[in-house]
């Protein structure tokens, strides 16, 4: 098999557990919870490190921002033999009540993208697995740290959803809010509906720092970070777990 | 956001107190009869139109049952009147139309989520936002099936609004209508099951579905001759559900 168009990645080069950041710099970040991990390649934005954690071989790789980016790093892993595939990236949260900063597990994404509109009919539904899910949640218990169950806006332009954007985002985001959606960010429709799809685990896990509702009262950097290191911690474990499930132990 | 409403609800006829916080919800009206014959004890507490509520003990666990009809239009309109009586766990039990291969009739399937294909859901919120199971629902249906040593299937299934257009007795060709949801692995066609898991989810409201696989459209199409048998393994699985959910203290 020649190396895949985007990832430059054979077979041999990643375990069945495959994490998914957005940011180019936090694939190292992610591999550096490993026990062990290499950079197998880097191409364009999507950086890939390969290594073992507690005896099961995972890699990460970086996927770049948006849902476009993120299929193509999907359909090429799931070429050469990736199984779950789990997401660790950030958002900004929509909901008042949520702790800043938060890790939230999600298990649901509203599609509000363009890449999955392309590939599915829109009454297919975005759904994490649920065996992916139990693992992220039993993980966080035993590793004592405080998640939220729910579900993502998905969507596709940044400038227009974020407390970045010039548009009125409280209007926009009315609909979800009252619906009870967690959080904005881009990428879990992508990943749950083309997981769903290639018959594989597709998981999402975000560390946020704030609120849409409160732009100036947002965690601090050294906050985040910690967030992020969690969700990692979170996604090692939740590695193990379904490598039991499928494998044994 | 829960309104508890204090008069009649206008359909099913409840009021707050009368249906315990897990309600099973079948299409079939005669269903809730099952039901009530699986329970150690249980009493109507409300017929109206195709809404029929039995209220009783399994075990010491207190749970209900409301028959909400055919199709999303009547089961949109039972789901937010359960909401506003005060329900915490809603759970469809109904029949369906397997879509794979390897189901049999009599096979339990239980949804993660659903195939949005029907349109009364859109009237609440865009078809952009999922449908899904809530995850604890799903792990007690599971563990119920368990239990009870039946054989489930976990997945998504396709929830739309013309009969006669999916399903063995349906115009055409049916199997090429169906084909694209068989290749996204979608397990088995029905009726309501997107329109009660929108509704409840939207207001922060757990809900789940268990389907008896009674007319399998790929498979080997035979009538099933333990149908009657299989209807009540699958209240039985329902109440087991509720039982495993109310001593978890989701109810």
């Amino acid at each position: 098999m020649e190396k895949q168009h985007h990832i430059q990645l054979l077979p041999s080069d990643i375990g069945e557990t495959v994490f998914l950041p957005g940011d180019v710099s936090r694939a190292k970040i992610i591999a550096d919870h490993f026990d062990s991990a290499e950079l197998v390649v880097s191409s364009r934005q999507y950086n890939t490190f390969t290594g073992m954690y507690k005896g099961v071989k995972v890699s990460v790789t970086s996927t770049g921002i948006g849902g476009a980016a993120a299929a193509i790093a999907i359909e090429e892993l799931v070429k050469i033999g990736a199984k779950n595939l789990i997401r660790i990236g950030t958002g900004g949260m929509i909901q008042t009540w949520l702790p800043r900063p938060a890790v939230l597990v999600i298990t649901g994404a509203v599609r509000g993208d363009g890449t999955t509109r392309e590939y599915f009919p829109p009454e297919f539904p975005a759904l994490a697995d649920f065996h992916m899910v139990e693992s992220m949640l039993a993980s966080a218990e035993e590793l004592e740290i405080e998640v939220h169950a729910g579900y993502e806006w998905s969507h596709d332009a940044f400038y227009a959803g974020s407390t970045l954007s010039k548009l009125d985002i409280m209007e926009i985001e009315k609909p979800w809010i009252d619906a009870g959606v967690l959080i904005v960010s881009q990428e879990a429709s992508t990943v749950f509906t083309l997981a769903t799809a290639r018959k594989c685990r597709g998981g999402v896990i975000l560390a946020s720092a704030g609120c849409h509702q409160y732009p100036d009262e947002s965690a601090t950097p050294e906050e985040m970070t910690t967030a992020i290191s969690n969700a990692t911690r979170i996604s090692l474990e939740t590695a193990v777990k379904l490598h039991q499930l499928d494998h044994g132990s | 956001m829960n309104k508890q409403a204090q008069h009649r609800q206008h359909h099913i006829n409840l009021l707050p107190g009368e249906a315990a916080p897990t309600i099973l919800v079948p299409g079939d009206p005669g269903r809730v009869k099952l039901f009530a014959e699986q329970m150690d004890e249980a009493w109507k507490v409300a017929e109206k139109r195709e809404y029929i509520t039995y209220t009783g003990k399994k075990d010491g666990v207190l749970i209900s049952c409301t028959s909400c009809g055919l199709g999303p239009s009547p089961t949109a309109i039972g789901v937010e009147e359960l909401i506003r009586i005060g329900a915490k766990n809603i759970i469809r039990v109904g029949t369906c139309g397997a879509l794979q291969p390897f189901m049999k009739a009599g096979d339990i399937i239980i949804a993660t989520g659903a195939v949005r294909g029907e349109r009364c859901a859109e009237e609440f919120i865009s078809i952009d936002y999922p449908a899904i199971a809530d995850y604890r629902i799903v792990r007690a249906s599971i563990d119920a099936c368990e239990r009870l040593g039946l054989t489930y299937h976990l997945g998504l299934v396709r929830t739309h609004d013309a009969f006669y257009l999916e399903s063995p007795w349906a115009h055409g060709d049916y199997k090429a209508r169906l084909q694209k949801w068989v290749d996204l692995g979608v397990l088995a066609v029905e009726n309501e099951c997107a329109t009660m898991l929108v509704i409840a989810s939207m207001q922060g409201v757990r809900a789940g579905t268990i389907l008896l696989s009674s007319d399998p459209i790929f498979g080997e199409r035979e009538n099933d001759p333990d149908l009657e048998k299989h209807k009540r393994d699958l209240v039985r699985v329902g109440i087991e559900t509720a039982k495993i959910l109310h001593k978890k203290g989701l109810d």
